[in-house]
């Protein structure tokens, strides 16, 4: 199929990019961009680790194509820390032991960013339906939770 | 004793900061100039003779640059096991014949992914399909139709016998006639799956030299390199398998596996880099999954509850290869005996080819579904004996030093004290048996445990491990280890070791892992020896170069070096204050007094150093492990008694590590199998109908998710320590807190509902169905 000519703003950063109609922005980013840290591990929407943030909201980038992506804001786990220092998030992932594997992390850290970033303050249950959607197999969740609960009162 | 600075102790993960922004690179992740893709095309049927392959069409399509078929391999077989008795049974590349829905046919590599797509419906299989077999015990009947008509397999008197485990001692029907009650059950896992969220993932990239470059997925690069070469016909040193980040395997990535050997192949067919990325379809239809095993168990006890005599009979089915089968039913035999002590055992395990894909290894190896039956059953025994559960356990659990009858020493067991402390922790006496007068409607909870036990490593190859720990002229620090980090924080550990050893500080450590040109020989990531195999031996090759470094040291602050004292990046004399220099400063001596002769302390490590091998499978004679960890677990549910859903609300482990090196990673390693015992004791199950998967997604096949999280619970019992010079004896921790749990939850269902489920999963239908007949009774 023809390929289009599409602007993407992805990290605070425009490029341009001749995409196919079909591309998902996962394969966008990952093939064209070389922002790896979004990963597909289903490529059917079922498990969360491909989440970016599209104007601040997560969305799945495997079922969403590049082209939707256009004039709107994508931020990629690459673009959370700023200037070498780490979102808090980030450092209450490392701390509280959420990361084992690291493959849901990425989606897992944006996703946790846009509950925050709605709500301050979540519950515990909050945080944890708010999460449903990324699937973890490694952590059972707990660790991931205590971090979020860490990141959202304001600790390291 | 001396204070520990690291180990012990909650260390941040080393590569934390590398996977929160996403800089960690994955074996999916890796791209290499000119790489081409790959794709597989796998068999339609179950079982069918493979009369023609036509790929000339395929070829012809512009962008495919090479097409492999079994013509185009050397027809060399591999196997998880391969040993005299049990010879490898599966092409890489089905030849003649295929064995299940799913089995490799042929391979293309092409310019994208679409294009290698379109090449695999160009390709023409002409199959004649033969008779298929699906069930175990179907298959084990002489009308069966024969799975491997031309392979030796175990003389038997049943059918398609890929392995067979028998052993035992004493004299159990003298056991069962001595016994005041004798109970014979049968129960029955599932086939579950372990659903590593990076798929089956491999880049080969075949130079001009002729070497071959590997990148997988996987669980440790050694036992990968083996088994390409063997197919390849490759000599060892020209494959070199490097590390790549893992994205979870669970068991799922230890051996060779086809999509490994056709990335490979088609490199050196297309001369280019060739990546295949498994679609997560691929992986439930065709990867293979863990062991569903049946277990006959009858037992005899005192009216006391001691246990007098055991019989066991374990049918596994293997699928159309042995895979693991054959391992596993070994593995049973040590599950059963482990925990109690049976004073008379007969057990016999049988591994069965069925046209299913193959079957490996997932987290506790057999364990959890064995256990599940052992621990329900002892509550069965324990009620109709008017014992609570808890005294029936500790009746007859092992203690520590108990020598096992092949020999291994248990050690410092803690079962016991695991058993009374997880009783303590979770108030057990007072909260079981308490729905007895209650009705039958509403919201029930029930209380339930399980024991378990597990190995900490075996000789199976390669065997051990090595490590070197080279001292740097800036004062860092290289790792050197052959130890692939696959997510449970192998890299960790091993560093807070060299820091402890060394004195210097966690990050001034930079570790070269998982490369088998570089790095020396490592266990693997799975067979639960990594932090006591790979730890000892990191152990000894930082003390190593320790003790080399205080020799120039010694010589700089004029001290003898067995004086000297390594500590927050500085190397004093002991009760000398004011007399030390930084650790920086004695390797900057070292490099100029030794004339450039670096110091590299170097490191082995081998279980049981003095077995010449494993144990035997077939009969289990010989020595199996150094170190057996213990569980004694609680599960709390609640069930609506409407619907029979059930809700696991709390898990109390108490364990037996030996001792956490990192007790943070240690809770990780729990959570992780709380949750994946949840799973297997209440949804997961792969569903199959006549060899055709049926579950193929993870809306079909679910795991459980942040809110179905579990509150979960720890109490350590340390049995083990770790002091400067001598090797430690810390236990696995990785795999054995599933089987526990999940015997700790079907257990809590019945002390909720009255109803014993016999077959995993506990879905609500089985539930219902029991309370259907307790009311019909």
């Amino acid at each position: 199929m023809k390929k289009e000519l599409i602007e993407l703003r992805v990290n605070g950063e425009s490029c341009e990019q001749a995409v196919e109609p079909q591309r998902t922005l996962l394969e966008a980013l990952r093939e064209d961009l070389g922002l790896t840290g979004a990963k597909e591990a289903c490529g059917t929407g079922e498990c969360g680790a491909c989440t970016v943030l599209m104007d601040g909201k997560p969305i799945l980038s495997c079922l969403t194509l590049a082209i939707e992506a256009q004039g709107k804001e994508i931020t990629t786990i690459e673009g959370l820390s700023k200037a070498g220092e780490l979102h808090p998030l980030q450092n209450a992932f490392i701390q509280y032991g959420a990361i084992q594997c690291g493959y849901c992390t990425s989606g897992m850290i944006l996703n946790a960013k846009s509950i925050l970033d709605e709500n301050p303050k979540p519950s515990r249950e909050e945080i944890l339906k708010g999460l449903e959607g990324n699937l973890c197999r490694c952590t059972g969740y707990n660790k991931i939770l205590e971090a979020v609960m860490a990141a959202s009162i304001g600790k390291d | 004793m001396e204070e520990l600075s690291f180990v012990g102790k909650s260390v941040p993960r080393k590569d934390g900061v590398e996977k929160a922004t996403g800089r960690a690179l994955y074996t999916v992740d890796m791209v290499l100039p000119g790489m081409l893709w790959g794709k597989i095309l796998r068999s339609p049927y179950p079982h069918a003779k493979i009369l023609n392959i036509d790929t000339s069409r395929a070829e012809r399509l512009p962008g495919v640059k090479a097409v492999i078929t079994g013509k185009d391999t050397l027809g060399i077989k591999h196997g998880f096991v391969e040993t005299p008795r049990y010879p490898p049974d599966q092409y890489p590349l089905a030849m003649d014949r295929v064995r299940y829905i799913g089995e490799e046919i042929a391979a293309v590599a092409a310019i994208d992914e679409y294009v290698a797509e379109e090449a695999l419906n160009l390709i023409q299989v002409d199959y004649e399909e033969l008779p298929a077999v699906f069930d175990a015990e179907e298959a084990m009947k002489p009308e069966a139709p024969e799975i491997h008509p031309s392979h030796p397999k175990v003389k038997e008197p049943y059918k398609n016998i890929g392995g067979k485990t028998e052993s035992g001692w004493g004299d159990v029907e003298k056991g069962f006639a001595e016994s005041f009650l004798v109970r014979e059950d049968r129960f029955e896992g599932q086939l579950r799956t372990h659903c590593y969220m990076e798929p089956q993932a491999t880049l080969a990239s075949f130079d001009f030299s002729g070497k071959l470059n590997v990148w997988t997925s996987s669980q440790g690069p050694f036992i990968k390199r083996a088994k390409l070469a063997a197919t390849l016909g490759l000599p060892f040193s020209n494959v070199r398998v490097l590390k790549a980040y893992v994205g979870g395997a669970y068991g799922g990535k230890i051996d060779l596996f086809s999509h490994e050997f056709c990335a490979s192949l088609l490199s050196i067919k297309a001369r280019r880099p060739v990546k295949i990325v498994c679609t997560r379809k691929e992986v439930f239809e065709a990867a293979r999954h863990g062991q569903p095993i049946i277990v006959n168990l009858k037992t005899g006890v005192k009216k006391d509850g001691t246990l007098m005599a055991q019989q066991v009979k374990v049918i596994n089915n293997s699928g159309a290869y042995r895979g693991s089968g054959v391992v596993v039913i070994f593995l049973c035999w040590g599950f059963v005996m482990l925990c109690y002590r049976i004073p008379n055992l007969k057990y016999e395990g049988y591994s069965v080819y069925t046209n299913n894909p193959v079957r490996a290894p997932q987290r506790g190896h057999g364990a959890p579904n064995l256990r599940f039956a052992v621990e329900s059953q002892m509550d069965m025994i324990a009620e109709e004996l008017g014992i609570d559960p808890v005294e029936i356990r500790l009746k007859n659990a092992r203690q520590k030093g108990d020598i096992l009858p092949n020999g291994d020493s248990v050690r410092n067991c803690g079962l016991v004290e695991c058993i009374e402390r997880v009783d303590k922790a979770t108030q057990f006496k007072e909260k079981y048996g308490r729905n007895k007068s209650l009705a039958k409607t509403g919201m029930r909870k029930g209380i339930g445990m399980g024991v378990s036990s597990y190995f900490s490593g075996s000789l199976i190859y390669p065997n051990a491990s090595a490590a070197m720990v080279k001292l740097n002229d800036d004062g860092t620090v290289s790792l050197i280890t052959g130890a692939l980090d696959i997510g449970q924080g192998a890299e960790t550990i091993l560093c807070q070791i060299v820091a402890e050893e060394l004195g210097i500080s966690m990050d001034d450590i930079r570790v070269v892992a998982a490369d088998t040109e570089t790095t020396p020989v490592d266990i693997g990531s799975w067979i639960s020896g990594g932090a006591y195999v790979s730890g000892n031996a990191v152990k000894i090759a930082a003390s190593d170069a320790r003790r080399q470094l205080f020799e120039v040291a010694a010589q700089e602050l004029e001290a003898n070096p067995e004086d000297l004292i390594a500590k927050n990046r500085e190397i004093s004399v002991k009760d000398s204050p004011g007399r030390s220099i930084s650790f920086a400063q004695a390797v900057a001596a070292s490099i100029a007094k030794r004339r450039g002769n670096p110091i590299i302390g170097q490191g082995h490590y081998r279980t049981m150093k003095d077995v010449p091998a494993h144990p035997s499978l077939a009969t289990t004679k010989g020595r199996w492990s150094d170190n057996y960890a213990f569980d004694a677990q609680v599960a709390e549910v609640e069930v609506d008694m409407e619907t029979a859903q059930v809700k696991l609300l709390k898990a109390t482990t108490a364990h037996d590590c030996g001792f956490p090196i990192n007790p943070l990673i240690v809770e990780g390693q729990i959570d992780g199998q709380v949750s994946m015992a949840q799973g297997h004791a209440l949804w997961e199950e792969v569903l199959m109908k006549e060899g055709q998967t049926l579950t193929t997604s993870f809306l079909d096949y679910k795991i459980p998710c942040a809110k179905d999280m579990v509150e979960s619970h720890y109490v350590d019992v340390i049995t083990e320590r770790y002091e400067k010079d001598i090797p430690y004896h810390t236990k696995e921790v990785g795999e054995g807190y599933v089987s526990g749990m999940v015997a700790a939850i079907a257990n809590a269902v019945y002390d909720a509902t009255g109803v014993r489920v016999k077959t995993l999963p506990i879905l609500p239908e089985k539930i219902l169905m029991g309370l259907k007949e307790k009311e019909n009774q």
